[in-house]
């Protein structure tokens, strides 16, 4: 056998048509102290780039790790002549006196994705500082990026229409964020880790496609697995393409 | 070219997912071309060793792609040396698991280390669930039992860098990087601790994790062909004695 032909036997090695996403949901850059290399914004854009991965939504680690305002400024600014990202806000949900101008701020610049990093600034649903940023973000109409456990942050959410990607749902929880998104049309979570063999098959069979999107956490997980886990559910191309690029195309309106 | 998947599982999770019998696996196997898979019962992990271990070997018995791992409970070392005994003895089974969360024991508790020496007295390799900094005792727990190979399931888990250099320190430490958090970088940096790709091992933990979360892992390492030979099936035939692996996914060259 050839050293062509050899690679070829691994169908997985090679990315297909299959695995082309128009939007991934989950993109930063920027220091991260609890990390061991610290991967900047040219690095994540080439990694991008080398991937199945067409577009982003993305943000400075130095808003949620140390300052909202310079976060969303460096933001806003590495990103503006970069036509496959879109820039993501955040706000310091443990200093939420100051979240109504941070929030004016990124309305004003036309900001669409509000992400929340509630595990690492500390905050429970009930905590007053986090319901505050959210009232004030759902007023505005701003979709929340939402990381932490859906089954803790899912409740204190619903029947508000609210258009909440849930970033962190892991396939053990997946019954739970079901029974949440069967009431909730405005309730996603990502795929990345709906590692399960059916994960994706069964939120399209119950709830439909709709409340799927993609979300990598580049550059702090691989890209391949997530992309390979697309292409291989056993789901139709019109759902793929949803999951994939439509369904975060029709929150950018 | 071969691919053996060194962590696998037959049976039902306590999750929201599709488990079933040795037809799920093997289904998924041809999928993605592996050929032959090392399994533990998932009953036997999560639930009642011995009586799981006992169903497995039926299942072996009509599966000859499927080879086992007899689950050690640390908690009930003696019943567990003579069941390993009884499974290694249908020539079927090809190594011992031990899990950590299950049980509630960890590396550094008697119980654990009652465990450790009735696998390296059946002188078979272990598989054992890791998940934190305790993998640092590993190297001393080996030291003093000269027989035993140890693959680091899920290598570390959340402690990967722990597991890297733990490896690294002792010749007998396998890596194995299954896990649904793909943290990017894991086996980069395992190289550069000094671990050798001889002993760096492809497992996916199905079929509670779709195989293609391993796959897109291998892919994005970026091995070379002859690493890959390693990492995807010779390092497995050698530790486990396979010898010839038949290839039924493929076709001959």
């Amino acid at each position: 056998m050839s050293a062509y032909d050899w690679l070829n036997a691994y169908e997985w090695l090679h990315p297909t048509p299959a695995e082309h996403v128009g939007w991934d949901v989950d993109v930063l850059y920027g220091s991260w102290p609890r990390h061991h290399i610290d991967v900047g914004f040219a690095e994540v854009r080439a990694r991008l780039a080398r991937s199945p991965v067409a577009g982003a939504l993305a943000l400075s680690t130095r808003g949620p790790l140390f300052d909202d305002e310079a976060g969303n400024a460096e933001t806003l600014r590495d990103l503006a002549d970069c036509p496959e990202l879109l820039p993501v806000g955040t706000v310091d949900v443990r200093d939420a006196m100051t979240a109504e101008a941070r929030l004016d701020e990124l309305t004003a610049a036309g900001v669409r994705f509000l992400r929340l990093f509630t595990v690492e600034q500390v905050a429970e649903p009930g905590f007053p500082g986090y319901r505050r940023v959210v009232s004030l973000a759902l007023d505005r109409g701003m979709v929340l990026l939402h990381d932490g456990d859906p089954r803790r942050f899912g409740p204190p959410l619903a029947g508000r229409g609210a258009d909440v990607i849930f970033l962190d749902l892991h396939a053990y929880l997946l019954a739970d964020f079901l029974l949440l998104a069967q009431e909730e049309p405005g309730f996603r979570a990502t795929t990345r880790m709906l590692s399960g063999p059916d994960s994706i098959e069964r939120v399209v069979d119950s709830v439909g496609p709709r409340h799927l999107v993609f979300g990598s956490r580049t550059p702090f997980m691989d890209i391949s697995p997530q992309t390979l886990r697309l292409r291989y559910a056993d789901i139709s191309d019109d759902d793929r393409a949803a999951i994939a690029t439509k369904n975060v195309e029709e929150l950018l309106v | 070219m071969p691919i053996i998947d060194v962590h696998a599982h037959v049976g039902r999770w306590q999750f929201h997912l599709t488990t079933g019998d040795g037809d799920t696996n093997l289904r998924q196997m041809d999928r993605y071309g592996i050929d032959l898979q090392l399994v533990s019962a998932a009953e036997a992990v999560v639930y009642d060793a011995v009586a799981g271990n006992a169903a497995l070997r039926e299942v072996l018995a009509q599966q000859p792609r499927l080879y086992g791992y007899a689950v050690v409970n640390p908690n009930r070392p003696e019943q567990s040396a003579a069941d390993l005994r009884r499974c290694l003895d249908t020539g079927r089974f090809v190594g011992a698991k031990i899990h950590t969360h299950y049980p509630g024991r960890l590396p550094g508790s008697r119980e654990m280390a009652e465990a450790f020496d009735v696998v390296a007295e059946a002188g078979v390799p272990l598989l054992l669930h890791t998940w934190g900094r305790e993998v640092t005792l590993l190297p001393e727990l080996l030291a003093s039992r000269p027989g035993l190979r140890v693959i680091m399931g899920h290598a570390g888990g959340d402690a990967w860098r722990e597991a890297a250099h733990a490896a690294a320190s002792c010749d007998r430490l396998y890596l194995e990087h299954c896990r649904t958090a793909t943290d990017a970088g894991r086996v980069a940096y395992a190289r550069e601790a000094g671990v050798p790709v001889e002993r760096l091992l492809f497992g996916t933990d199905a079929t509670l994790i779709d195989p293609c979360v391993s796959l897109g892992v291998v892919r994005d390492a970026g091995f070379t062909q002859a690493e890959l030979d390693r990492v995807l099936w010779r390092n497995a035939a050698e530790l486990f004695g396979l010898g010839a692996v038949p290839s039924p996914t493929r076709p001959s060259p």
